[in-house]
């Protein structure tokens, strides 16, 4: 087991009055295992994926990440953890504009303090596999959407985490982008990467081994 | 990884220009200004510094109290020095000096030399190095004469040998060459090109051998170990012992404090230019302190475009220590570039603020010193600039930037608003002070001075030209451009000469009063233009005069009710009669009340001449004029010559330079302050660009927009006006209670400060504004 939730909810307050973002999350996710998160906007996909990733946090109930009870971690032992074991990859690739591809993926393992002989395996190895060696020296501006989301998820990758957070990897892509995506994901998983998605779109979500739909904040079906 | 920022900072301030432009020029700005002063105040404090033995060189001021108030002065008794040597242990040695200007004549090759008379000591207390004689030597001979390399080449030649050789001395003495001595470096309290023996100084007059008279520059050395305290202790108490009918005393004042801290009030050091020392290094570090701020506004307006990058970032593991440190170091870098772009700024205006502050200073960049200086300036700048943006960027969430929602800086754009404020604070406290300074400068040079410099020149009474004055006067009346010809022992603008113990009649004023003599030629009044208000003037013929003194009416008024004309004045064994009252002149410090005066119908002790021409005359032809008769009747000696308003403007040389300096400052702290908001308004109007699209789809007018972008800084602007409007004053009158002739000052000036930063700052933002509200509002709606 990855990760267990118990009851989890995030609840804010708003102009005095408290707004229920998550109720009543029980979710447990095994390792291997490829989650689609789905439902309509505002049903809370994204708030569960950012508390899961550890950048948000559930109010209420409990979180156990392999084995670690996260709601009573202090912030810093938190960022530790998902360092160590989570990558995220963006809707919006967010990759930093002014570094090139292969300083994009290298900059997560400089802040792991990797050595650079092995910084430079590493980042090899992953632009072969993802077959961009002939990109490194790109800057973002220069690639198109569904390269960029490449880079994203090779950035994801390369520090190998247990856990792929992806909020709708494929939003910004088209329909020839978005296969290549997520047989790139699928692909992933086979080889032991656990990973959550969260999508609009059914063909996306049939790429997951397991569906939680989601509606205004709760689990309305699996 | 720190590579790794470095990079990212140069591709970030590349990709970035105008931002990058904006924050290194302002930057740079500040480095260059603080440099500059930081050069000023490095020579200031260095004067004196050459003299090796600097520590243990004392000048000696004495302290005489007039009318129960100490002044002080920086004249001693002739036998002060000697007796100090002998009778005072610590005072290794001692020295009498006085200065004064000589004609030296070498063949046909002429020219004007001011140097001193001085004792063998002095060439030992000032460790003067050799070129050619012996130190020790040197005065052996009285007749010797030692000059400095420079001169010597002036007389003789580059390179020649000089010892032993004569020169003739105001077209009459004599003197031989028995040292040529290094040139003095540029930043002494007392430049000198020549040293002769003491004893040659006015023929060593007997006067100058009595306690009586104060006329000597007195330098001691004192040995190593002395006590500073019990020397100084014995040194004021020896006056009293020696001249036990004179309230003056004489004191140690050491030549480092000579340039700086040379102000006395009642008798106590109380600083002197020290404070320009200080109110400029002040100035220095507010300035950089603007250009700071300016970095940090900038960098925290620019953080939506930064928030993103912030939120990966720690997405993917960053910790907020090394963000800080990522910005930090994007800041220590425009510092770098900034000053890199200050030294070539540097040596631009280096040549031009030296013309302007009347120095040599030079870059040395080869000076580890100033290298150093830099470096730390750059430093400080780059980290302090940097900390503040760091602090807030690194803060932000990563799930809300990365959202895209909007990042509440309500507490930022709170500090940003403040740190403008604080600048056009700065900036309006600046135009005030400079207004003032101005005002003050002008006033006292529009001062009625009691008689009327134009048309006057001075020249000095050389050779034996007061022996023919009157042929020389009637040459001079024969070229039909000269009104008259005055004759006087001292300058129209200058203090000294003066004294106390006359006594007069019908009056209880009989305590001491410190009273000016001036010895004058009877068309002396009519010449400056000083009006006689009672009696008559002199006569013609001094001798029929020999009794009767003409004095100022703050002199009269001394001598109590009634009419003093008929009065007689006692000063030790001569009776006076006073047969006129003349109008008071100003004279000594500009600023204040000038001592009453006493004029003698007497030629035989003048040493300058006063000309007035005829207004309307072309200079040069005026000039040749005069020329030719000074060559007719004075050939010996060069044509020298000053106009008494330009010696009067040159009074105010250092409240000019304190008035220019403070206009530069000024018009830098408000270019950096503009720079600062110009950039705030553009990413402001940046920012609010789609709102400025749908206001515009919504109908709003150009002008309202403009008028809506605008609004908000001209709100600080006028908040800063009214904070630095009670912070000049404070400032400024502090400044002028220094001045006894001062001007008040005037609310209006606050007005137009506060009128000219609104119109600046306007100016400055409505670029910004107009563009924004021109701007197609379909581009700015389409992009979301």
């Amino acid at each position: 087991m990855i990760l267990q939730l118990n009851n989890a909810a995030r609840v804010i307050s708003s102009g005095g009055k408290k707004i229920a973002l998550l109720e009543n999350i029980d979710l447990n996710v095994n390792e291997g295992e490829f989650i689609s998160l789905m439902g309509p906007s505002g049903s809370g996909k994204s708030t569960l994926l950012n508390c899961i990733g550890m950048l948000d946090n559930f109010t209420d109930g409990g979180y156990t990440f392999l084995d670690e009870q996260v709601h009573t971690m202090k912030e810093k032992q938190r960022s530790k953890l998902y360092k160590e074991y989570i990558g995220f990859v963006f809707q919006a690739y967010h990759l930093i504009d002014e570094l090139t591809v292969y300083e994009n993926i290298e900059t997560p393992l400089l802040y792991k303090n990797v050595k650079s002989s092995e910084r430079k395996a590493l980042v090899a190895d992953m632009l072969d596999r993802f077959n961009i060696v002939g990109k490194k020296d790109l800057f973002p501006s220069q690639l198109s959407g569904g390269q960029q989301q490449l880079v994203g998820i090779a950035r994801a990758l390369i520090t190998k985490p247990k856990l792929i957070l992806a909020d709708e990897p494929t939003g910004n892509l088209n329909s020839k982008q978005s296969t290549e995506i997520m047989e790139l994901f699928s692909e992933l998983n086979k080889e032991g990467v656990t990973i959550i998605q969260a999508t609009h779109s059914e063909s996306n979500a049939s790429y997951g081994s397991r569906i939680i739909n989601l509606l205004d904040g709760s689990i309305v079906s699996e | 990884m720190i590579f790794n920022y470095i990079k990212i900072a140069f591709r970030s301030l590349l990709k970035n220009k105008g931002y990058s432009f904006l924050n290194i020029f302002g930057l740079a700005m500040g480095i260059t200004c603080a440099s500059l002063i930081f050069l000023w105040v490095e020579d200031e404090v260095s004067f004196n510094d050459s003299f090796a033995k600097q520590d243990q060189i004392y000048y000696i001021p004495t302290n005489q109290n007039y009318d129960g108030e100490w002044r002080t002065f920086y004249s001693t008794p002739g036998p002060l020095a000697q007796v100090m040597k002998d009778e005072i242990p610590g005072i290794t040695k001692a020295t009498r000096s006085s200065s004064e200007e000589r004609l030296f004549t070498v063949g046909d090759n002429a020219i004007n030399r001011r140097g001193r008379y001085a004792d063998a000591d002095f060439l030992e207390i000032f460790s003067l190095k050799f070129i050619e004689g012996d130190r020790d030597k040197a005065f052996n001979n009285p007749e010797a004469i030692v000059i400095t390399k420079e001169t010597a080449a002036q007389l003789f030649g580059e390179n020649t040998k000089v010892f032993g050789k004569t020169i003739k001395v105001n077209n009459q003495d004599t003197y031989l060459i028995t040292g040529v001595i290094e040139n003095l470096p540029k930043n002494v309290s007392f430049p000198f090109d020549w040293v002769a023996p003491f004893e040659r100084y006015r023929d060593g007059a007997e006067w100058m051998t009595t306690y009586g008279s104060n006329f000597s520059d007195t330098f001691v050395e004192l040995s190593p170990e002395a006590n500073f305290e019990e020397v100084d202790k014995k040194v004021r108490e020896i006056l009293p012992i020696k001249n036990t009918n004179s309230d003056t005393y004489a004191f140690l004042h050491t030549i480092k404090d000579w340039h700086l801290r040379s102000k006395f009030e009642g008798g106590k050091k109380v600083g002197g230019k020290i404070i320009f020392v200080r109110l400029f290094s002040i100035i220095a570090l507010i300035i950089l302190l603007i250009a700071c701020i300016n970095f940090m506004n900038l960098s925290t307006a620019r953080s939506e475009k930064r928030a993103n990058e912030v939120g990966v970032r720690k997405a993917i593991g960053s910790s907020r220590p090394r963000l800080m440190i990522q910005f930090v170091i994007e800041s220590l870098m425009m510092a770098f570039f900034a000053s890199l772009v200050s030294i070539l700024l540097l040596f631009l205006i280096l040549p031009q603020f030296n013309l302007l502050i009347e120095k040599e200073l030079i870059l040395g960049l080869s000076n580890p010193v100033h290298i150093g200086i830099l470096f730390t300036i750059t430093i400080i700048c780059g980290v302090f600039a940097g900390l503040y943006p760091a602090f807030y960027l690194s803060s932000f969430k990563p799930v809300e930037v990365l959202k895209g929602l909007k990042v509440t800086s309500g507490s930022a754009s709170f500090i940003r608003k403040g740190l403008v404020v604080g600048q056009f604070t700065i900036s309006i406290v600046f135009i005030i002070c400079t207004i003032l300074v101005y005002q003050q400068i002008q006033h006292v040079k529009n001062r009625d001075l009691g008689y009327n410099k134009d048309h006057l020149i001075r020249m000095r009474a050389n050779g034996n030209i007061i022996e023919k004055f009157s042929v020389f006067e009637q040459d001079l009346k024969n070229t039909g451009i000269v009104e008259g010809v005055a004759l006087s022992n001292s300058q129209m603008l200058s203090a000294g000469n003066n004294g106390s113990g006359l006594e007069w009649q019908g009056g209880t004023n009989t305590e001491e009063v410190l009273i000016s003599y001036r010895h004058v030629n009877s068309d002396f009044f009519k010449t400056t233009g000083i009006a006689l208000i009672e009696g008559r003037g002199f006569k013609k013929n001094q001798n029929l005069d020999s009794t009767n003194v003409i004095i100022s009416e703050s002199f009269a008024k001394l001598m109590g009710d009634g009419s003093p004309i008929g009065k007689t004045i006692t000063g030790g064994d001569d009776v006076y009669n006073v047969i006129g009252i003349a109008k008071n002149y100003q004279y000594g410090d500009m600023y204040g009340t000038s001592d009453p005066v006493m004029f003698f119908n007497n030629h035989n002790y003048a040493r300058y001449f006063y000309i007035k021409t005829k207004s309307g005359v072309a200079l040069n032809d005026m000039l040749a004029s005069i020329e030719k008769v000074m060559k007719k009747n004075n050939p010996a000696f060069p044509f020298e010559y000053t106009f008494v308003d330009e010696a009067f403007n040159a009074v105010f040389k250092s409240e000019q330079l304190v008035g220019k300096l403070s206009q530069i400052f000024a018009l830098l702290a408000i270019l950096i302050s503009c720079l600062g908001l110009f950039g705030l308004a553009a990413y402001t109007a940046e920012q609010r660009s789609k709102e400025i699209g749908v206001r515009k789809v919504l109908g709003a007018s150009v002008t309202g927009i403009v008028k809506l972008l605008s609004k908000d800084f001209l709100k600080l602007v006028c908040i800063a006006i009214l904070l630095a409007i009670p912070l000049a004053w404070l400032v400024m009158n502090n400044w002028l209670e220094d001045y006894a002739y001062r001007i008040e000052i005037n609310w209006f000036v606050f007005v137009i400060a506060g009128f000219v930063a609104i119109i600046i700052a306007l100016a400055t933002v409505s670029f910004q504004a107009i563009r924004a509200a021109i701007a197609n509002p379909v581009n700015s709606l389409k992009t979301e």
